[in-house]
């Protein structure tokens, strides 16, 4: 009898009920994201920003008289889930666009169901260059963050300054690296044909033990380094490499990409960080000559997330609905093939300043901030001091 | 009741599957497809599980070779979908006799852990091999066969690319399974059944016991190539979480919630968790939570999976008539 009512329950369960039609028929928004797991720590803040936009843009009555839908999946950090949620929410929910996506493994995957189902996708966090490389590129992909080529040669313009001959470079063998570390490599070569590169690491993805990588790089007594030993994973490197005296070695001229300049690197390592190394982030609260939407985006943002110290990563999100919705604006619909046209070459004002999304590659002229670690009485972290916002416009193919 | 058994419910659960894409729906047509080809992984899956009695951890990673098989030889080598198909079969077959030929020396944990260790290297070999796997970021864009011959069929004629595979799909996953059927109602299957039931004294008799197990592992292995194949078809692109241990987690779940004990118990398992999954994601973030909660009350409710449950069920109701 039990058994059955268990039974009952579970076909009930099951009966697909669709959602309830709205009336006022939303503009829907498919959002893809890792929002399980370990990758959720960047996937929950991105999914924030996007939310505090939609809540600001509904608050003043939506665009085009419509409301925005943000229907937010777990793509749990992986490309084959973010695929299959991807085209559950273009079928199944009838989205009219794609933002998110984190990994650089789910931007590409997701980018050819947007191309098979004519449907804009905007990615707002993945990194690598395959994602618009020519070969790639369809009417309906564009993407609001640095690429691994900007990020590269980013840092290649500012260790350019640093007065250094014998440059290494350690960063993990697979996609991201390998093509963050070559980007830098050759624009430093390009820029500064003095330097040398003396040696190059390559650990695995997650690489539990450094030693060795460590050792062969200070036998090889280079001045400067270049990491792309990203996020959570810094903090076991660097936890191994500072009783090696690798850090007083270089002279603390260790610059990384992958954003372990970021607020919530530094306060994930604490009192562990090896302050002095250079960083990145996609924004800092504590910005102090940024433009002035910016302090009144961080204040809003912290006022959404009950934060003082809000997230960096917010802002990728919230810039990708912003062109998003002036896109729709300027076409006047919300139709993919016209929200697609209006989108090449569209100029936004975000709280970086105004950015714009190039027609030749549908790629933003997206910088980062830069700068060297310090600590600061103010914060038990932590920040980049001095700080600077590099814009890539230059430098950008 | 008897007249109700004599039907083929089989061939008319085929022949009615066949008429999903006339729904009109293209979600139907992608949740169907998904079903079927995951339906035809969880079964091969259980003629190790539930015939022979072997805990395979590592069975991702057939998959994921049939997968990538299919993939490679379809988008970068131009084959056609007819000879590209069955390389996945053979090829997850070869490795699965590989890998078979250690595993089946071993026993219990020892044996699924090897299987796992198997897989787990197969993921790294993917997930490094940047110039063949295409790595971390996998292989996006795998063609779909070429199906424009279906257009002359009657009935098929409107409908899309992708309610073209889904038929191609129904007929293959069904022609599998139609063989399957057949290998574990042969006297071999008998034999596997035995092996299960009690391996010493399989071997007392004269069972070969390891050349059994390592058999049905290829075949196994074969059958799970076989559906990643029209997987990395139907996913329009091959990652190497196809291969990764969660996967292995996810097929040994459908597989155990139908029932390992009912021949397509492992079907209606992976249509149970695939809508479970589909349902709950879309209605909270919080779907790992409650998807756990619903797994292990179904698991306690069901220990002999739904197809158990059902058949006890189905089985209560007809005794009364009887008396």
């Amino acid at each position: 009898m039990q058994r059955r009512t268990v039974l009952i329950a579970i076909l009930a369960l099951l009966l697909l009920v669709p959602p309830a039609a709205d009336a006022q028929k939303p503009i829907k928004v498919g959002f893809p994201m890792p929002l399980s797991g370990p990758a959720a720590l960047y996937g929950d803040p991105a999914l924030k920003g996007a939310q505090l936009f939609v809540e600001e843009i509904n608050a003043k009555g939506g665009v085009l008289g419509r409301k925005i839908e943000l229907l937010a999946r777990d793509s749990k950090a992986n490309a084959d889930e973010a695929v299959r949620v991807s085209r559950e929410l273009i079928l199944k929910e009838n989205v009219d666009f794609l933002v998110g996506t984190l990994t650089s493994a789910e931007g590409p995957a997701v980018s050819v169901v947007a191309k098979e189902n004519k449907v804009v996708f905007i990615a707002p966090i993945p990194k690598t260059d395959q994602l618009t490389a020519p070969d790639k590129l369809h009417p309906y992909i564009f993407r609001v963050a640095a690429t691994t080529t900007m990020e590269g040669r980013s840092i290649a313009e500012i260790v350019a300054k640093w007065n250094v001959k014998r440059i290494a470079t350690i960063s993990f063998d697979y996609a991201y690296g390998q093509d963050v570390t070559r980007a830098f490599v050759e624009h430093i070569k390009r820029i500064k044909p003095g330097v040398e590169i003396v040696d190059q690491q390559w650990p695995k993805l997650g690489e539990a033990d450094y030693t060795p990588f460590i050792n062969a790089q200070m036998a090889k007594k280079p001045d400067a380094v270049f990491s792309s030993i990203w996020g959570g994973h810094f903090l076991t490197f660097s936890k191994q490499a500072k009783p090696l005296g690798y850090f007083d070695a270089i002279k603390y001229n260790l610059i990384g990409a992958g954003e372990i300049a970021s607020p919530e690197a530094t306060k994930a390592m604490g009192a562990e960080y090896p302050v002095g190394v250079w960083g990145n982030s996609y924004d800092a609260f504590y910005w102090q000559d940024a433009p002035p939407a910016h302090r009144d985006y961080t204040a809003r943002l912290s006022k959404f997330l009950k934060d003082d110290a809000p997230s960096s990563w917010s802002i990728q999100t919230y810039m990708a609905m912003q062109f998003l919705v002036e896109a729709i604006k300027k076409a006047g619909s919300t139709d993919s093939d016209k929200v697609a046209k209006a989108l090449l070459g569209l100029t936004v004002d975000t709280p970086h300043g105004k950015l714009t999304i190039r027609a030749k590659d549908h790629q933003a002229n997206r910088g980062q901030l830069y700068g060297q670690t310090a600590r600061d009485p103010k914060y038990p972290f932590a920040i980049m001091k001095p700080m600077t916002y590099v814009d890539p416009t230059k430098f950008m193919d | 009741m008897s007249g109700l058994r004599r039907i083929p419910w089989a061939l008319v659960l085929v022949v009615a599957a066949l008429f999903v894409p006339a729904l009109g729906s293209r979600f139907y047509t992608f949740v169907a497809t998904d079903v079927a080809i995951l339906a035809l992984f969880a079964v091969s899956l259980n003629l190790l599980l539930g015939y022979t009695g072997l805990v395979s951890f590592g069975h991702a990673a057939y998959f994921g070779i049939g997968a990538y098989a299919t993939g490679i030889l379809m988008k970068k080598a131009g084959i056609p979908f007819l000879l590209a198909f069955p390389a996945a079969g053979v090829l997850a077959g070869l490795f699965a006799l590989v890998f078979g030929f250690f595993c089946v020396r071993l026993t219990k944990i020892y044996f699924a852990m090897l299987t796992l260790a198997f897989a787990q290297i197969v993921w790294a070999i993917c997930f490094k091999w940047n110039d063949v796997t295409g790595g971390e970021q996998g292989m996006p864009e795998i063609p779909y066969p070429d199906l424009a011959w279906m257009e002359r069929l009657p009935l098929a004629g409107q409908l899309r690319t992708s309610d073209h595979f889904y038929l191609l799909t129904v007929v293959l996953v069904a022609a599998c399974l139609w063989v399957l059927r057949r290998i574990v109602g042969s006297p071999f299957g008998r034999i596997l059944t035995t092996i299960r039931e009690n391996p010493e004294r399989a071997e007392f008799i004269g069972v070969n016991v390891r050349r059994f197990e390592l058999i049905a592992f290829v075949i196994a292995g074969a059958f799970a190539g076989l559906a990643g194949g029209l997987f990395g078809i139907f996913n329009r692109g091959v990652f190497p979480d196809f291969v990764y241990w969660s996967k292995s987690s996810e097929v040994l779940i459908m597989t155990i919630l139908g029932g390992i004990g009912y021949f397509y118990g492992p079907a209606v398992g992976a249509l149970v968790l695939l809508v479970l999954n589909q349902q709950i994601t879309s209605y909270t973030q919080y779907w790992p939570f409650i998807l756990g909660t619903i797994l292990i009350v179904l698991l306690f409710a069901f220990p002999s999976g739904i197809v158990g449950a059902l058949d006890a069920a189905a089985r209560r109701l007809a005794r009364p008539r009887r008396a």
